[in-house]
């Protein structure tokens, strides 16, 4: 358990949110053209890495909107919020 | 209004604490982004929606809480006409709102309940089952937030200093409210 800042409504405990894995994910411009393994990497392969990971998550129990936030996975240290559309920050 | 005979007790008194159920109160959700959208929300409430987050508004008759940055909850300060299901300010809204596409306006009267919490121990009796903390807001004014209540999705509206309303989906009421009931009286 761990809080989190939503830009919107403050520090809040985790339980309000939701995960909604990993973040910056963009959808496949042409999908006719892929081969199902491409289709397949884009749907279902995620990095999970040990380290600092960008999330979206969403304020589900709260404002209901979605951010981001760079947690680092090891230690559920959150180091950056920021909002939907805005580039990542450099960590 | 439902025809409905809800089976909240209407009222419960503890040390230093009481519980009621406020019915029928007008509630609305309404909707929208734009600017023309809060003006036009403003000319047909009569009242500035609150656009910092977390916080309230309210004027003589209406008050609107802030529920996210493009949605709120507007509420009549009395009890109204329970055999009516159209509302002034409700008309003048979807006219200057929802008509011309500028947001959404949904009555929620009959979705909410609405529970006014009054006496020393508030935060005390929320602490009990709520991740929130009410450290500062409990001597914030007009404060709102949404949050959970021993996993039920709720609104806590602070109206005045040892007053709380609190919003919770109907179907959640009943046993919200008996968990309160046996939380309070255990304080």
């Amino acid at each position: 358990m761990f809080l989190i800042n939503c830009p919107f409504c403050g520090e809040r405990e985790q339980s309000e949110f939701k995960a909604g894995g990993e973040a910056h994910i963009s959808r496949p411009k042409q999908p006719t053209e892929l081969s199902d393994d491409e289709w397949a990497e884009y749907l279902f392969m995620r990095k999970n890495i040990k380290g600092i990971q960008f999330e979206r998550w969403n304020h589900s129990h709260g404002c209901r909107k979605w951010f981001n936030i760079a947690r680092d996975t090891s230690n559920d240290q959150i180091k950056a919020v920021y909002k939907m559309g805005q580039k990542p920050p450099v960590i | 209004m439902l025809n409905y005979n809800s089976p909240l007790v209407k009222e419960n008194s503890y040390s230093e604490l009481s519980m009621k159920v406020i019915n029928p109160i007008m509630k609305l959700i309404i909707r929208g982004k734009k600017r023309e959208f809060l003006s036009g929300v403003g000319k047909a409430i009569n009242m500035i929606l609150p656009t910092e987050s977390c916080t309230s508004s309210t004027s003589n008759d209406t008050t609107a809480l802030w529920l996210s940055p493009d949605e709120w909850m507007i509420l009549s300060n009395n009890v109204i006409d329970k055999n009516t299901n159209s509302y002034e300010q409700e008309n003048h809204l979807i006219n200057n709102i929802s008509k011309i596409n500028l947001g959404a306006v949904v009555d929620v009267t009959d979705q909410y309940v609405l529970i006014n919490i009054e006496g020393k121990k508030i935060f005390d009796l929320l602490s009990t089952g709520c991740p929130f903390n009410f450290n500062d807001f409990r001597n914030k004014k007009g404060g709102v937030i949404q949050s959970l209540m021993a996993k039920i999705d709720i609104i806590v509206h602070h109206k005045e200093i040892n007053n709380v309303n609190l919003l919770v989906r109907r179907s959640f009421s009943e046993h919200l409210y008996s968990f309160l009931s046996d939380a309070a009286s255990r304080i």
